[in-house]
């Protein structure tokens, strides 16, 4: 097994060593033009400048600060608002309309208004984040308490459970694998409405870096950000699918 | 017979859903103390609603009278059991969690039912898979927690739904082996529905044969075989085949009646 995984590990090393070594050659030949597409030892360069100086932790701070405040506050109100769908289910209908329009726009959109109202720092990231973490948690949440089993239900019935007994003993336990499945998108999600606000204006953050560098050709420096990004997300999912396990280590 | 000394007293009972969709028409049957009957018929003759009418799930509506134990049915009633097709256990608990899971909601003291669900799983010959989560369990020693967390509730009326409906063929033969020993020691009444016509025959005092379209009783047969039974020596019995066949043409007759 660990040899098995070293083996692998090796062989993840020896690959992404001969792309950067292709890149860096046809990029030294000109065969690809380090202007539009960057290269390898460039973005190397540029993280390590940047590790140094402590701008890349001051821009990733900001930005997982914005993510995880967004989504700790948006799943927060989707889950208290499923419960009351479940509970009233007028309310639901009542609402549906209302929540699909909402739901259905592309929220980034709403970027410009909330900067208007929020302003250039954290604020306005935050209310982005938690417009796209919302609405998933909240369909989540519904589906996962609707999707509890029925047999489960009925057996309660007979044994004259109270409503507090079956909510607590049956629906919320059986609910939480979909629940979970919906807070692990919505992190992702959170995450996305952050960077696009950070994008679009922003006082600091891994989004306004971008933004930046893109805008002054630093094809190096938007190489390396991405990077960045993409190991942000692969750590995000990984802590989730972690956290699943021990969580949810019945199923 | 008064009332009270029945566990289920079913007369004339009518029942239909959306007012015109009859499902149950002018049934009588009366389950008596300790007395194990089996519901048996095609799809759709009613017996799991008549089931779900004694359970209380079903409200009913038409003629006629029902009572459970001298009562009204109703949910949640401490003195019926219900055990589902399905074995409904919860994924998140072990064995043992959800033997005791029955005890638990009825307000038996934890310790209590701890010890008497210990006691039931090791019964159902489980010991030593307290702690195992369901999935780590073979169908046929799931449906054997589920009949633990059934008897542990110690309700004198069990109303079983096609309990083993899912298992395959060997497993049920051992299930039905360990029912007919549980009924023996608890003596309990029950009523059980079934397809299994050699599965009403092992395990009842009698077998009830209902018919659909309207779900009605065709036949009420006493199942005259000594106890304490066993499965294996049942096989070798040749009166159990015959009741076996007086079953089969109850229910064939039934049939051409319904095609005619």
């Amino acid at each position: 097994m660990k040899a098995d995984t070293l083996r692998w590990g090796g062989a993840h090393i020896v690959f992404i060593a001969v792309l950067l070594a292709l890149g860096e050659w046809l990029t030294v030949n000109r065969w690809l033009d380090p202007t539009f597409v960057g290269q390898p030892s460039g973005v190397i360069k540029f993280l390590w400048d940047n590790i140094a100086t402590g701008k890349l932790w001051t821009d990733l701070g900001w930005t997982m600060a914005g993510t995880l405040i967004s989504f700790a506050l948006g799943s927060t109100a989707a889950l208290a608002v499923g419960l009351l769908f479940v509970a009233f289910p007028k309310v639901e209908k009542f609402l549906d309309p209302y929540l699909n329009a909402m739901n259905v726009m592309p929220r980034i959109a709403l970027a410009p208004l909330f900067i208007l109202w929020f302003g250039l720092g954290l604020g306005s990231k935050i209310a982005v984040g938690c417009s796209l973490t919302f609405f998933i948690v909240l369909s989540s949440t519904v589906a996962g308490i609707r999707g509890v089993s029925q047999d489960h239900l009925t057996l309660c019935k007979t044994l004259g459970a109270s409503p507090v007994t079956t909510f607590f003993q049956v629906t919320l336990p059986g609910a939480v694998p979909v629940i979970f499945s919906g807070l692990r998108l919505g992190l992702i999600y959170a995450m996305l409405g952050v960077i696009g606000a950070e994008i679009i204006a922003s006082e600091k953050g891994l989004g306004q870096s971008l933004a930046y560098l893109g805008s002054t050709f630093e094809v190096n420096g938007v190489m390396a950000l991405l990077l960045v990004l993409a190991l942000l997300g692969v750590a995000v999912v990984r802590t989730m699918t972690w956290l699943e396990k021990r969580l949810l280590h019945w199923q | 017979m008064s009332a009270t000394s029945l566990a289920i007293a079913a007369d004339g009972v009518h029942l239909s859903f959306d007012g015109t969709n009859q499902v149950l028409s002018d049934v009588t049957l009366h389950v008596r103390q300790g007395e194990f009957v089996s519901l048996v018929g095609p799809s759709g003759c009613g017996k799991t609603t008549l089931l779900n009418l004694a359970a209380g799930l079903v409200a009913h509506t038409g003629k006629g009278s029902l009572t459970v134990g001298g009562q009204a049915p109703r949910q949640g009633n401490p003195q019926v059991g219900y055990m589902l097709a399905r074995d409904s256990l919860m994924p998140w608990k072990t064995a043992l969690g959800n033997a005791m899971f029955g005890m638990e909601v009825r307000g038996v003291p934890r310790a209590q039912a701890e010890e008497r669900a210990r006691a039931m799983l090791q019964e159902v010959g489980l010991a030593g898979f307290e702690n195992a989560l369901p999935k780590a369990l073979s169908h046929g020693m799931r449906q054997r927690v589920a009949l633990a967390r059934t008897f542990a509730m110690g309700s004198p009326l069990l109303l079983m739904d096609e309990p083993f409906g899912a298992l395959d063929a060997q497993t049920k033969l051992q299930l039905e082996d360990l029912l007919l020993r549980l009924c023996q020691q608890y003596k309990q009444s029950v009523l059980f529905v079934t397809h299994d016509l050699s599965e009403a025959v092992a395990v009842s005092d009698r077998v009830v044969v209902m018919t659909s379209r309207p779900g009605r009783i065709v036949a009420d047969i006493p199942i005259d075989l000594p106890r304490p039974r066993s499965i294996r020596e049942l096989q070798k019995d040749p009166h159990f085949h015959e009741l076996y066949a007086q079953l089969w043409s109850h229910l064939e007759s039934g049939w051409s009646k319904h095609e005619g």
